[in-house]
């Protein structure tokens, strides 16, 4: 039970929450501001809290027809590709993720077999890789066999970062299912595989939704893979960095550039806060 | 000699039930293997490169150039000749470690807050999720303009305060105080869930057997909350230590190191050496001084670790 709390606590720990809320809650209301301005009042100083919006910031991001017709000078992005390439990569990486880990998964969690516990850590070690030390090797091997810059090599490399985390949670998840409903199937003569595809995976499916959308926002936040091992099929972060040139400050089609990216990653939060939240702590706590 | 006999008589004669268990049980592990190695073929060709990537460390290797001479450690006592390097290893490790110190206290502060279930802390749970599903580049981005000395929203909020302008990212002096500050920003939310978690296997009883024994609420969470969630938050610096002391995205979306050499951490160090100077031996090189602190680091996080967890139970 817990005890009461008067009226002026309560109060004054609400205000603590709200102001907390507003600090993580602020840069990103900001930034959506920051895309619906004109280049000048993003310059303007003080900064100007009343304006027109406008969507022109999104069309320079895709209009590369009419590229350097904006209000502010010249500037050429073609926003559509980088996107494409996340969204083909991010998926691709879930597919393989799901595709080679589940089953992977499932015998760690169920069956017996010899260093069980050795290959689970030494696929829970991969989350610590230092990136660098793998891509930097890489990158003259995907030169040589001719993986630079194609989807394929890309959906392959992200499974350094995707794979492992769709192993260890999907291996929990099955955990969570009550070993004797395989069992009771198994003694009414059900083959292994059918146990597989008719128990355990309708009972997993909520679990491996929330893993899915998990490993496909670790994919969407990747930078450094695609920055290195990829040009024209560069994931929609490496096309951001690009929108800052030196120099000129387009910061309102930055912004632009900055919402869409983080438009996905937010309806994630709406549709399975639980299952990121189980997926964000992974490994600290179960 | 009897037993020996027995026994292989056994063996030759196994009873029918016997018979069909093992052969199951070998079915059923020729199974699990089928099922388990594709993933572990995958991680094995990630283990071989990074194998691959120390050796390249020791070699004289650069991008286009067709002979590659071993050269043993090499690489790295020229590293260790430079002042630029261990410029590096001190901005990694000062940006790692402040930032996770400044996370796991804020980062309790947070959890104690929105544990209190206060009606707006249960409405808001979901904006703790907020910094840690955006990519850390439009993260890094987002701050970038904030700080914009000249016309960012930071500097207009210091000035409503009374503060003048703030150099933020543009300065040698500033610059890894405002890097701090953007990791503080999206990773405090790591630790305020994990420990969030923690504080709610707490048994209400242990509290409530503190309070009538006349404990309050600052000795209570001293004496017996803290010491029970400590395994949480050091597991927490742990996660977050090895990923800072890894840090680049955020680090290179910002600055890319500078201004001068100020923030050029060792991640951001092996890139350059790399990928624009081209010298990948160099830069590998660079890249397993960068693991080895992370393996330094962490494994004395997690001796700390398993310490305090032993004491709490």
């Amino acid at each position: 039970m817990r005890f009461r709390r008067s009226t002026a606590t309560n109060l004054v720990l609400n205000l603590l929450v709200s102001l907390c809320a507003l600090i993580l809650a602020f840069p990103l209301v900001w930034i959506v501001t920051m895309s619906l301005k004109q280049q000048a009042e993003v310059m303007a100083w003080p900064p100007s809290f009343v304006f027109s919006p406008t969507l022109d910031n999104f069309r320079v991001l895709f209009d590369v027809a009419k590229a350097g017709a904006t209000s502010y000078g010249t500037i050429k992005v073609d926003f559509l590709t980088p996107i494409t390439n996340s969204v083909v990569i991010a998926l691709g990486s879930v597919l393989v993720s799901l595709a080679v880990g589940v089953p992977a998964a499932y015998v760690l969690a169920r069956r017996d077999i010899p260093f069980k516990e050795d290959i689970a850590f030494f696929i829970l070690g991969f989350r610590f890789a230092p990136v660098f030390l793998v891509v930097i090797p890489l990158f003259s091997v995907f030169q040589t066999v001719g993986l630079y810059d194609t989807y394929l090599g890309m959906i392959w490399v992200y499974q350094v970062v995707t794979l492992p985390m769709m192993v260890w949670l999907s291996r929990s998840y099955i955990e969570d299912i009550p070993k004797d409903i395989e069992e009771a199937a198994a003694m009414d003569g059900a083959r292994p595989f059918r146990v597989m595809l008719h128990i355990v995976l309708p009972l997993l499916k909520p679990g491996l939704i929330g893993a899915s959308l998990l490993i496909f926002l670790l994919a969407w936040h990747n930078f450094a893979l695609g920055l290195i091992l990829s040009s024209t099929k560069a994931p929609v972060t490496v096309a951001l960095l690009k929108l800052l040139n030196p120099g000129v400050q387009f910061y309102p089609v930055m912004a632009a550039g900055l919402v869409l990216t983080m438009i996905i990653p937010v309806i994630l939060i709406v549709i399975g806060q639980r299952h990121l939240e189980r997926g964000l702590t992974f490994g600290a706590v179960k | 000699m009897i037993a020996t006999l027995q026994s292989s008589t056994s063996q030759l004669a196994p009873s029918k039930h016997e018979a069909a268990r093992g052969i199951e049980e070998a079915r059923l592990d020729w199974r699990s293997i089928a099922a388990i190695a594709p993933a572990i073929i995958i991680l094995l060709g990630f283990l071989f490169l990074f194998f691959y990537g120390v050796f390249q460390s020791l070699t004289d290797l650069k991008f286009g150039r067709p002979l590659v001479r071993f050269i043993g450690l090499d690489n790295y006592a020229a590293l260790i000749k430079t002042a630029d390097f261990w410029n590096s290893v001190r901005a990694t490790v000062v940006y790692a470690g402040s930032a996770v110190f400044v996370q796991a206290a804020l980062g309790l502060a947070l959890a104690k807050l929105f544990a209190t279930e206060v009606f707006l802390a249960r409405l808001m749970r979901p904006v703790i999720l907020l910094p840690l599903v955006l990519p850390p580049m439009s993260v890094a981005l987002m701050w970038t303009t904030m700080m914009d000395p000249q016309s960012g929203i930071m500097n207009y909020l210091l000035s409503l305060a009374g503060i003048s302008r703030f150099a933020w990212i543009s300065d040698p002096a500033t610059a890894m105080f405002s890097l701090v500050l953007i990791d503080v920003w999206t990773y405090t939310p790591f630790f305020a869930l994990i420990i969030f978690a923690g504080l709610q296997g707490i048994n209400d009883e242990i509290r409530e057997a503190a309070r009538v024994n006349g404990a309050k609420g600052w000795a209570i969470f001293l004496h017996i909350e803290l010491p029970l969630i400590a395994p949480y938050i050091l597991i927490a610096a742990v996660f977050r230590l090895i990923e800072s002391l890894n840090q680049f995205d955020i680090i290179f979306g910002t600055t890319q190191g500078g201004p001068g050499n100020s923030t050029a951490v060792l991640s951001v160090r092996a890139y350059i050496t790399a990928f624009q100077n081209l010298a990948f031996g160099r830069g590998a090189a660079v890249m397993v001084v960068n693991w080895m602190i992370v393996l330094v680091g962490t494994f004395a996080m997690v001796k700390l670790w398993r310490f305090v967890r032993q004491r709490v139970s």
